[in-house]
């Protein structure tokens, strides 16, 4: 498939499967088409050739079974709103037009609050918690979606390592929950920590696959091209965003 | 004190410009609780231009200024949120700026051919509370209850969109829809403002008590809240005020332009008091 902005192809050429339980990461250098990607997924761009089906439907028809979770340094700091609201909001889609969350809502916010290690920080404003913890925030919102597809924008940007091994510990019980999981990183040693699989972008697909068979040199020098460093002949590449 | 605050509305125009201003105060405080946070204060006043012509058609033609404003209230708040979402090349302020000034001069250009231009252009602008009938005050009643039923309605919904558009729209909701939303409630605070305080100082209505209560709360809802008691508030000493100096000092003070300036002033005092409160909460 691929998917354009303005008629100008971004992503092209993508290809590729998530099973349920199944976490993939998208890496690619930036500007190569990731969050693009993931927008598609969602089904808010317009796709030009070929076709996204989540859980058999058109994005569209699924958004109740999908959850994004954008980087928390992407939202208004300065936003009125507590921790605890701002992942209830997570449940406004269940709530429907009009009425307010009920307890079996407020009870879902709680604990995803909770399993992202937050619930001392409920009643704290958003905006007044640390990157990781925000970023935590935003996790417990997508958790409180019940969703069998999570979405992840660069989830580890300016993360603390108490809110990395958290984030990695929520995400680990979602997949063991049956959730599929996306994340677009540029962390390649996130990506072995997090997920099975990975997709290799830079426009287009550069491979898709087992992560063990994928981050080879060859195809991490056709992914990030000039960004790519080999170390000492040991067969490390690190990639630079 | 007492006395300057409650006096002046013994008599029955002053009871009515009260109403009316109290009324006004507080939707468009709570209004420009989600102008405020979607950061839409020129948009708001754009608004605010645009249906200057639709005022003055009506004056012409004699029909409802209420209609006339109604209907060019609608027309920009579907044209802005077009205009914020496709313009990429102009820039959004720009497309805003030309749609602002474009029905501005149109509403200039028509008043300028009746005799009584400058007094009609003085009404339209800067309103005339103190000729506030009954009529208007049941008007303005309406309109209240329509934007605030729809703000109630849909709260959830604006405040997600306000915090995380991306967010939203993954959740399936239509944010240009929401956006049109916000943008009529807007225009019909402005149609409901016109009358009593024109069609130019109404954005001070919106945006100043909204920006104060903003310093001063941790919560959309307490802001709302406090931006609607600002704004009446505001209201309020402004009508008594311009009354005393104008009655008792023999100094005019027009009334609408005096309430924004108390506004204004409500506005100074939150900014000197946010930082003390933040140390408070800090404690």
């Amino acid at each position: 498939m691929a998917v354009a902005y303005d008629r100008v192809p971004v992503v092209e050429d993508v290809d590729g499967t998530v099973p349920a339980g199944a976490s993939v990461a998208l890496i690619g250098p930036n500007g190569a088409g990731k969050s693009t990607l993931i927008r598609a997924v969602l089904g808010l761009v317009p796709v030009v050739r070929g076709s996204v089906a989540v859980l058999g439907r058109p994005p569209q028809a699924s958004t109740r079974q999908v959850a994004y979770v954008p980087q928390a340094d992407t939202l208004d700091a300065e936003f009125p709103v507590s921790a605890f609201q701002a992942v209830l909001m997570g449940r406004y889609p269940r709530v429907g037009w009009v009425r307010r969350p009920g307890a079996a809502d407020r009870r879902a916010a709680w604990s995803a609050l909770e399993a992202v290690g937050l619930a001392e920080q409920a009643s704290a404003r958003f905006g007044v918690l640390s990157g990781g913890q925000r970023q935590r925030v935003l996790l417990a919102r997508a958790i409180a979606q019940e969703p069998r597809l999570l979405l992840l924008d660069e989830p580890f940007n300016g993360v603390d390592a108490l809110s990395q091994e958290l984030l990695l510990a929520a995400l680990a019980r979602l997949r063991a929950g049956g959730a599929a999981v996306v994340m677009a990183t540029h962390d390649l040693g996130l990506a072995h920590l997090a997920c099975d699989e990975v997709c290799l972008l830079n426009h287009h697909q550069i491979g898709f696959g087992p992560i063990g068979l994928m981050l080879t040199p060859e195809r991490l020098r056709a992914t990030y091209g000039g960004q790519a460093l080999e170390l000492r002949g040991d067969g490390v590449i690190v990639a630079r965003p | 004190m007492t006395d300057l605050l409650v006096e002046p509305f013994r008599l029955p125009y002053m009871q009515r410009a009260l109403m009316e201003v109290l009324l006004l105060g507080a939707l468009a405080g709570v209004v420009g609780v989600f102008v405020v946070l979607r950061r839409l204060a020129f948009v708001s006043d754009a608004l605010t231009h645009t249906i200057f012509p639709g005022v003055v058609i009506a004056h012409l033609l004699d029909r409802s200024l209420l209609l006339g404003a109604l209907a060019f209230g609608v027309l920009t708040a579907v044209l802005l949120t077009g205009i914020t979402a496709g313009s990429r090349r102009v820039g959004a302020d720009a497309a805003l700026a030309i749609l602002l000034t474009s029905f501005f001069s149109l509403g200039v250009l028509l008043v300028s051919r009746t005799r009584t231009y400058t007094a009609d252009l003085t009404v339209f602008l800067f309103g005339r509370v103190l000729a506030v009938d009954r009529a208007d005050l049941l008007q303005t009643l309406a309109l209240a209850a329509v934007v605030a039923a729809t703000l109630w309605a849909l709260r959830k919904e604006l405040v997600l969109r306000a915090f995380d558009p991306d967010g939203a729209a993954a959740m399936g909701y239509r944010t240009a829809a929401l956006d049109l939303v916000l943008n009529l409630l807007i225009a019909l605070v402005v149609v409901a403002a016109v009358k009593a305080v024109g069609t130019v100082l109404v954005v001070a209505l919106i945006v100043v008590p909204a920006a104060a209560a903003r310093l001063l709360a941790d919560r959309v809802a307490t802001t709302a809240v406090l931006a609607a008691a600002l704004g009446a508030l505001g209201g309020w000493l402004g009508l008594a005020a311009s009354y005393e100096v104008s009655v008792d000092h023999g100094v005019r003070l027009a009334a609408g332009a005096t309430i924004v300036v108390v506004l204004v002033v409500l506005f100074a005092l939150a900014a000197a008091a946010a930082p003390l409160r933040r140390r408070m909460v800090a404690r």
